[in-house]
């Protein structure tokens, strides 16, 4: 290729113009990825441009990383090469929004902070809540199938994600979906762009469904005196009439994290409807408390803010571990276990949707080999119940020795690589990164 | 009528309680499927993380023509404490299209929501005597559920709402057999068109719920155009309007007539915004509309995306995506420029 590559800056130069292009060792820091920095650092303005840019990728056989805030990147494998990196930061309009229908239609580059701007005054929002979302780019969280504790209520990016315009691995700018809440025409190809990593198109604009502002809300701390109590609470609860937003249970490290009473763990608990029904909801939580022997109580204002932050640490080995309601309680002591095993004195923080099953572990940078050993002891007991253990966030070299997601059912891989092949067989968009390689 | 749960899955099926609960795809979290090469998959399961595509989320609503879904694992929601059903009925579409639209503003969103036009409530006031106003020109019908607080507290809210934007009635069902009989009509109404005509179109589309008033004014003109009458029952929530093209089967030109109505009210469809199926499908019949909906390159995406869960196209052949001249490749989208450069 290196008798291409001062042409292939002109031509990118070209479509961009040349103050957005950054070629060989002039380009910066802000475009590496993993450390390694890319041939061509490319800042788009338009849908047009990436179309261009990609068509062009494909011809030469380039690797292309399509990249939002930065905040996903240490989620998958490292890329097996990285020749362009696209930076969608510039797709930051809204392109239509309808508060009457709840609906609108932003570009992917649009933070979901700016998103929140311009929906709180119309008493909407977007019930997505990843830690520290504001900063990040709608389309990384809908590549990376970012959650947060709403998803209990709301869903995830798959529930509210109605349209989707993406621009295929050869440049062809593709639409799928929908602009209104309820349609069922052509099959539904919005699903496969969430969580894809944009390993089968780079996302370019999203129609989303939006939902109102609750009234009232408010948010309840029931302590345990270990997680089994704190898993029978859930349970009670999920068998109660009560409908809460967040359910989200916490191991001590974590309660410690968010600055709440110590006790070994606790169910955070929100709600959020009517004044009166915010009210009889937390009596009804008052009732379902005592019958573990706990008592409700109110946690001091900026809860969840403070949950998020303490589940993002600025360096650190996040796993997820997906597993059922009905054993979380089990989970956590087996993820403690491991823990304990393979990195003495170490004390992971964990919270997560109890209801979902879905975990977050936060572990303090350890040797590869540790972690290694923690996600092959956790991969082993959640694997016969369908379970799963995903390295979410890593350093490089964690990521090389573990392989972050796992392992995927025979069949169902063998359509994934399919898929892959049919919309990617020149392997241009983010190679390597996604699951088995893909 | 009954269906089962693996028609629903086929068709991402929806209904009128996915306002707030959403249509088939948000309760699936697994499913078995066989492939158009005969391979059995599993996809998804119990457990709600899952590593790789979304394919559950893509087999859902596929029409069986990726393969046999054979078995699907839901998830299941908890019943409410407390259900509330209202019947408002207005003298003018209009307003009670403003009332749908004032009652989700105010952060209701109710488990179903459905209004019928003048010509059903005549249809079935002289059928099955549900008892709507006489000079009622739209009824809708707003049930709410959940926590007992929340529901009292939002039906009050609906109730008032309603009267503001100028009810002529407004019913709340004390008990179970009130709600029954509030519910009565709208069951009905598919039967109750029999009294104005023999036969009917029936059709499923989508407009942005904004466009509801819109819309209906659009239908009448159709309607006029084409001298055929419409009746309408629909999921006002959603905008999911599911209008009835009436017609006598037994003269040959009217079945014409409808039809041609039938294909312009799915072009006012797009036109608004909308599409061209919101719960039922495309099947064989709106394979031939897809295209007002998406370009070639889309249906190209989605021609291949078939092709890889059934290369050889085997699985419900001629079902939701339309036939094309060239066959085989069909829907070649254009390619992107590149600009005049020395690069290759």
């Amino acid at each position: 290729m290196g008798a291409v590559t001062g042409s292939v800056g002109e031509t990118l130069a070209a479509i961009v113009g040349a103050s957005r292009m950054q070629e060989g060792a002039a380009v910066d820091g802000t475009f590496a990825v993993d450390g390694v920095l890319p041939r061509w650092g490319v800042r788009v303005q338009t849908l047009e441009h990436v179309s261009r840019v990609l068509a062009l990728a494909w011809e030469a056989g380039l690797a292309v990383v399509p990249r939002g805030s930065g905040a996903g990147q240490e989620l998958g494998a490292p890329p097996s090469n990285v020749d362009i990196v696209l930076d969608l930061r510039g797709l930051d309009q809204v392109v239509e929004y309808n508060p009457d229908d709840l609906t609108i239609t932003v570009q992917a580059g649009v933070t979901a902070g700016a998103l929140t701007a311009r929906l709180v005054p119309r008493r909407q929002f977007l019930p997505l809540d990843p830690p520290a979302a504001e900063a990040r780019t709608l389309g990384g969280i809908t590549a990376t199938n970012a959650t947060g504790p709403l998803r209990l209520r709301y869903g995830t990016m798959r529930d509210l994600l109605l349209g989707v315009k993406f621009i295929q691995a050869d440049g062809v700018v593709t639409w799928g979906g929908a602009r209104v809440v309820k349609s069922v025409s052509g099959y539904d190809v919005p699903k496969l762009m969430v969580g894809a990593l944009g390993s089968l198109g780079v996302i370019g604009e999203l129609t989303l469904r939006l939902h109102p502002l609750p009234d009232a809300e408010q948010t309840w701390l029931i302590p345990c005196r270990d997680a089994a109590t704190a898993q029978e609470f859930v349970l009670r609860l999920l068998d109660s009439t009560v409908q809460p937003s967040r359910v989200e249970l916490l191991n001590a490290p974590a309660l410690a994290a968010c600055g709440a009473p110590g006790s070994a763990a606790a169910v955070a608990v929100s709600v959020g409807t009517a004044e009166a029904a915010v009210k009889a909801q937390g009596e009804a939580l008052g009732g379902l408390g005592r019958a573990v022997g706990s008592a409700a109580a109110r946690p001091a204002q900026g809860f969840w803010s403070r949950y998020a932050a303490a589940l993002v640490p600025a360096q650190c080995v996040e796993l997820g571990v997906a597993t059922l309601a009905s054993k979380v309680g089990e989970a956590i002591g087996e993820i403690e276990r491991a823990v304990a095993a393979s990195l003495s004195g170490v004390a992971p923080t964990i919270g997560g949707s109890a209801p979902l099953g879905s975990l977050r572990v936060v572990l303090p940078p350890a040797e590869p080999a540790r972690v290694k050993s923690i996600v092959e002891r956790l991969r082993a007991a959640h694997a016969p119940a369908g379970g799963g253990v995903t390295v979410r966030r890593a350093p490089r070299d964690v990521r090389v020795a573990v392989d972050p997601w796992g392992p995927v059912e025979t069949g169902a891989f063998a359509l994934m690589r399919s898929l892959k092949e049919e919309f990617d067989a020149r392997r241009v968009l983010n190679p390597g990164r996604f699951v088995g390689g893909l | 009528m009954v269906s089962s749960i693996g028609g629903n899955v086929s068709t991402n099926a929806g209904g009128p309680h996915c306002l707030k609960y959403g249509i088939t795809t948000n309760h699936v979290l697994g499913l078995e499927l066989v492939t158009g090469t005969g391979e059995l998959v599993t996809l998804g399961g119990k457990v709600a993380d899952r590593q790789g595509y979304d394919l559950t989320g893509v087999v859902v609503g596929s029409e069986g023509t990726f393969g046999l879904v054979t078995a699907i694992t839901v998830r299941l929601v908890h019943a409410a404490q407390a259900v509330k059903t209202i019947l408002a009925s207005f003298t003018d579409i209009e307003d009670a299209s403003e009332a749908v639209s004032a009652i989700i503003a105010a952060g209701i969103i109710p488990a179903a929501l459905e209004m019928l036009d003048e010509l059903m409530i005549r249809a079935i006031n002289e059928g099955t005597g549900a008892g709507y106003p006489k000079d009622a020109a739209a009824v809708l019908l707003i049930e709410l559920d959940g926590p007992a607080a929340e529901v009292e507290a939002q039906g009050e809210r609906a109730a008032r709402i309603c009267w503001e934007r100028g009810a002529l009635e407004v019913r709340v069902a004390k008990d179970n057999d009130e709600r029954a009989l509030l519910w009565k009509g709208r069951k009905e109404a598919a039967g109750a068109v029999g009294r104005l005509a023999p036969t009917y179109l029936l059709q499923d589309a989508v407009v942005p719920r904004s466009k509801l008033p819109a819309i209906m004014r659009e239908l009448r003109e159709i309607g006029v155009r084409h001298g055929v009458q419409i009746a309408n029952v629909f999921h006002a929530g959603d905008g999911n309007l599911h209008p009835l093209i009436l017609y006598d089967d037994r003269i040959p030109e009217e079945l014409e007539r409808a039809k041609a109505a039938n294909e312009e009210l799915l072009h006012a469809c797009i036109e608004m915004g909308g599409t061209i199926t919101g719960e039922h499908g495309v099947g064989l019949d709106k394979a031939k509309n897809l295209p007002l909906q998406y370009a070639d390159a889309d249906l190209n995406f989605m021609y291949r995306l078939r092709g890889v869960f059934d290369p050889d196209r085997l699985m419900n052949p001629g079902k939701l995506l339309p036939a094309h001249p060239a066959c085989g490749e069909g829907f070649h989208p254009p390619r992107p420029r590149l600009p005049q450069g020395a690069w290759i």
